[in-house]
């Protein structure tokens, strides 16, 4: 886990957006210690109400503590920041629920290096491990549709949160990051910039503590807010990027 | 025009007192004037309605609105709409804006903690 001072190597970010995930911390920094790679751990604690950032302090990681909740794009995106500032070549983002096996972090860290400038974690290609719910199946097979639609690129996994990203990617999110919802339409951000979108199969867990923050009263804005975002993003004209 | 004494008298006074209370606001620093603008030239604009009624004629006319008080409604809704629209853009712009100094902030915090931790071992 810990860097091996080569001046050549490939700096690696693990960003951990986490808003009351104090149940489910412990078990994730002890699977970031098994997997394997080179990378740093960041933990966003999003304003938690829980102890979450004394678990990262116990446990000797990284934490930032926004001081007002910014919702999982703001906190994502202070991670981008992060990774900006610090000069990491990858970021990896990797929910703080559990979801999200940290032992594909390799696989995600050689498809960047290979020269993919995002790589998303997908349940759908070998449709293996929890496979969320019917209707929420269906969400995504129609996101996955609108976007091969608008950008000709089959995504099957546009929701997916579990995703590698690449120094072009970082200084684009890093200047611009949606508030909500964000990973459908940064998917479409990035094929808009031209920048290479590829999917990885991973096996993902149901969650175990906490609750999603898609509940079902919130389910048809999120489609309307989704889809308009969709759109939007593919009519935007390139992206600025953030400075070196 | 056929208005009661009595109506016009209150209007007059309430639409002055109206521009008094801006002008403070503006003067005690509570309002900023570059947003206060828009509610100085209502303000005016009611004193004048109410101290000249014809004008409210002369527009509906202009605007070739039969009633008077319906041209008076347009004329406000839509300057009411305007105020909304300019509200909800400053609003959205100071939501980016405190998103990047909440961001700021933390990670500066953070880095800030860290110097501290490593001075002090």
């Amino acid at each position: 886990m810990k860097d091996n001072n080569n001046t050549e190597s490939i700096k690696t970010l693990i960003i951990i957006p986490a808003y009351n995930e104090s149940e489910n911390l412990p078990k994730l920094f002890s699977a970031l210690i098994e997997a394997e790679g080179d990378f740093d751990i960041i933990v966003i604690n999003d304003c938690s109400r829980d102890n979450t950032e004394a678990i990262c302090i116990n446990h000797n990681i990284k934490v930032v503590s926004l001081p007002v909740n910014l919702g999982i794009g703001g906190a994502v995106q202070t991670g981008y920041r992060y990774a900006l500032y610090n000069n990491y070549d990858i970021a990896i983002q990797i929910d703080g629920d559990g979801q999200h096996d940290p032992k594909f972090i390799p696989y995600l860290i050689k498809r960047i290096k290979e020269g993919n400038h995002l790589c998303i974690g997908s349940r759908f290609i070998e449709n293996e491990g929890f496979q969320s719910s019917k209707i929420r199946r269906v969400g995504i097979k129609y996101f996955s549709w609108l976007i091969k639609l608008l950008t000709g690129t089959l995504i099957t996994d546009p929701t997916s949160g579990y995703r590698a990203c690449s120094r072009e990617v970082i200084k684009l999110f890093a200047n611009d990051y949606p508030k909500d919802y964000p990973e459908p339409e940064t998917v479409v951000t990035v094929l808009k910039n031209k920048l290479r979108v590829s999917e990885m199969p991973v096996i993902m867990n149901a969650r175990e503590g906490g609750k999603s923050s898609i509940t079902s009263l919130k389910g048809i804005y999120y489609m309307i807010k989704v889809t308009i975002a969709i759109l939007i993003a593919s009519i935007s004209r390139k992206t600025v990027a953030e400075e070196d | 025009m056929n208005m009661s004494g009595t109506l016009r008298t209150s209007l007059i006074i309430g639409s002055i007192l109206f521009f008094v209370f801006i002008i403070n606001m503006i003067r005690t620093k509570k309002l900023e004037l570059k947003y206060a603008l828009i509610w100085i030239l209502t303000s005016l604009s009611f004193i004048i309605m109410s101290v000249f009624p014809e004008t409210v004629f002369m527009v509906a006319r202009i605007l070739e609105v039969e009633v008077a008080a319906n041209a008076l409604f347009l004329c406000i809704i839509f300057l009411l709409l305007l105020m909304v629209f300019a509200l909800t853009v400053a609003v959205s712009r100071q939501a980016i804006r405190t998103k990047r100094l909440v961001q700021e902030l933390a990670l500066l915090k953070a880095e800030f903690e860290e110097k501290n931790k490593t001075s002090k071992q």
